[in-house]
């Protein structure tokens, strides 16, 4: 006989008080736990959204006149540039402040070209550079390699001099095979991939070495725009792009990362919305918990008289309260944290208004467990301390 | 053990109810030597419950001394109190006021919860006070499959469990039929011929017969403190009319 059998006893002779705190333990703990995961998991399908975004500052030539458009960003002309971009500016973004968040820069010259009478959008880059910054460019055919073979990784592939990458649909326009030869404004190119469809505007590119490219369009060391990527969890991108604007006077930049700003002050609003909502139903959980442990103590008060008049310390009551709202709390968040995953799988899409996987979060119990028995030995503490408190002569009259 | 079990000096007792003050021990003094056996008469309100209670360390009183086994009690702290009724006393309760949710050697075993004894031992001092009640066959039962006497006698061994030298009583066979309360106090005095003190408050004179010594007290004071077998050979009636009609 101990106190612990005293509370494990009287918890099975009142079944459905128990049963009540663990309703409401197991109801605040599992809308804690479906909300953190939902917000969770939209803040990693935001880093995913934001990677897969590629780069997330562009910097173009400050121009007038008719530009070109690539990837949504107006790239001057060159025929009435005012001041151009060029290979020296390269090296002026290794000087600004924050340079080490940076990743990856490609720098590319754009401009439309004629093949077999098909005005077309040539780009040259840095195929390593641009390749790495986009991993999602892949190719479906490649010079060298027979048809049904896989072709090699972008990012790895040594392109030649004369060698060019072309979109899905500018291949099938100018009904051209990798291995082809085609004439571009008067040189001949060998065509050496041909990329997988992409849905955007790189289907209807001829791709080439930057080098190569200037040569062609008699434009050496000019640069149309150049594509930067930085560690987006960690830099200040309007920062670097303050930065970058500094050390490049003739370039215009700009952040990619508004719309994934503007979708992570969504999530932020939605986490201040959750936290705010997980604080209102644990307020009332305590409050329905406190209550019911009021009214249990009140219900026991002759028991308490009986166990203060044959000596039990008023800690020995307090632990004995407190010991039945910790297993309550310990039912309630093994239950929460089983229940927030199971509502979170099958209705977190619904709540985040995205497609979301969620994994069984085994490093969450823990800290549920905590959570669930802080919450109810906090609610416990004053019926405890009220218990503990109770005047054995009180109590016995009560009798 | 001191020579006097139980010295009461001087205890007064006030209660107060809005602006009224009712005293109900006034400046009371007694001396109870060990293996005494007492019983407390008077009628209600004459503050019977209360010497118990304040006895029991339970109450604290607003003058006055009370000296256990040598022990200032009200010297101690609230917590050093609980810790002298474990070690000391044993309560018989009105009502029997057994645990209903623990069988009868758990509300045997009660006294002994907080204490270090292994589990082993307690269930062994339990059941040793079952037997010496006469309930070991029925240890295992809860209250409500007892009867009144049974759940008196498990209220019995629960006070005697912790072998405490004073056992107190409230009205120990306030709700039993005659045959029953004539058993109940001949375990009384069987306990008490063992060596345990008692105090017992009653509203049965019969009651008194198997106690050594019977007080009658009015208004918060002792008005008789009488050898027992006087009051059952004879000077009951005198003794009733000096307790101002105990009924």
């Amino acid at each position: 006989m101990n106190l612990y059998s005293i509370a494990f006893n009287n918890m099975w002779r009142r079944k459905s008080r128990i049963l009540f705190n663990v309703t409401v333990l197991l109801v605040s703990t599992a809308i804690t736990v479906t909300l953190f995961l939902v917000v969770d998991s939209m803040r990693l399908t935001l880093g995913d959204q934001i990677d897969e975004f590629g780069s997330n500052l562009v910097i173009v030539p400050q121009a007038e006149g008719m530009e070109i458009s690539y990837g949504g960003t107006e790239v001057a002309n060159t025929a009435i540039d005012l001041d151009q971009l060029s290979e020296a500016d390269l090296e002026k973004i290794s000087t600004i402040p924050d340079y080490r968040s940076i990743n990856i820069v490609s720098p590319k010259i754009v401009a439309a070209v004629n093949v077999n009478d098909v005005g077309i959008i040539m780009v040259g880059v840095e195929p390593r550079r641009e390749f790495m910054m986009k991993p999602w460019f892949t190719l479906s055919e490649q010079e060298g390699i027979e048809p049904g073979l896989n072709p090699g990784d972008l990012a790895l592939l040594d392109l030649p001099e004369k060698g060019l990458i072309v979109g899905s649909d500018a291949a099938r326009v100018l009904n051209l095979k990798a291995g082809d030869l085609v004439d571009v404004n008067g040189s001949t190119f060998q065509v050496a991939g041909i990329l997988n469809r992409l849905g955007s505007v790189e289907d209807g590119l001829l791709i080439g070495k930057l080098s190569t490219v200037q040569g062609l369009l008699n434009r050496p060391g000019e640069i149309s725009m150049i594509e930067i990527s930085a560690y987006c969890n960690e830099c200040p991108v309007e920062e670097l792009a303050a930065q970058l604007t500094e050390a490049l006077p003739n370039g215009r930049v700009t952040a990619l990362r508004q719309a994934a700003l503007l979708r992570e002050e969504t999530i932020d609003r939605f986490s201040l919305f959750s936290f705010l909502l997980t604080g209102v139903i644990l307020v009332v959980a305590m409050l329905l918990v406190l209550t019911s442990m009021m009214g249990s103590i009140h219900e026991r008060t002759r028991e308490i008289g009986i166990f203060r008049a044959i000596g039990f310390r008023g800690s020995h009551v307090m632990q004995i309260i407190l010991l039945e709202a910790g297993v309550a709390g310990l039912l309630g968040g093994i239950a929460g944290y089983l229940s927030g995953h199971l509502i979170a799988r099958n209705f977190g899409s619904y709540l985040s208004g995205e497609s979301i996987e969620l994994a069984w979060q085994t490093d969450l119990f823990l800290p549920v467990l905590i959570f669930s028995t802080t919450v109810a030995l906090l609610a416990a503490i004053y019926p405890a301390y009220r218990a503990s408190k109770l005047d054995p002569v009180e109590a016995l009259r009560f009798i | 053990m001191a020579d006097l079990l139980i010295k009461l000096e001087q205890v007064k007792k006030i209660y107060k109810t809005g602006e009224a003050e009712v005293e109900v021990l006034r400046n009371l003094s007694l001396t109870v030597p060990p293996g005494e056996a007492v019983a407390v008469m008077g009628p209600s309100g004459s503050g019977k419950s209360t010497l118990l209670s304040i006895i029991g360390g339970l109450n604290l009183p607003n003058e006055g001394k009370v000296i256990i086994d040598g022990i200032d009690l009200y010297c101690l702290n609230r917590e050093r109190r609980a810790d002298f009724r474990r070690e000391y006393l044993g309560f018989v309760f009105q009502h029997f006021q057994l645990i209903p949710y623990l069988t009868a050697v758990q509300n045997t075993m009660l006294p002994l919860t907080t204490t270090r004894y292994p589990a082993r031992k307690k269930r062994e001092m339990a059941m040793q006070a079952l037997e010496r009640v006469g309930m070991e066959r029925k240890c295992n039962r809860l209250p409500n499959q007892l009867s009144g006497g049974e759940q008196e006698r498990v209220a019995i061994a629960r006070a005697i469990v912790n072998a405490p030298p004073l056992m107190l009583a409230d009205e120990p066979t306030g709700n039993l039929d005659t045959t029953t309360a004539q058993d109940i106090m001949k375990l009384f005095s069987s306990l008490n011929k063992s060596g345990l003190t008692i105090l017992m408050v009653t509203h049965n004179p019969e009651n008194t017969k198997y106690m050594k010594r019977t007080i009658a007290m009015q208004d918060g004071v002792i008005v008789s403190d009488t050898d027992s077998l006087a009051v059952v050979a004879g000077n009951e009636i005198e003794f009733r009319e000096s307790a101002g009609e105990l009924r």
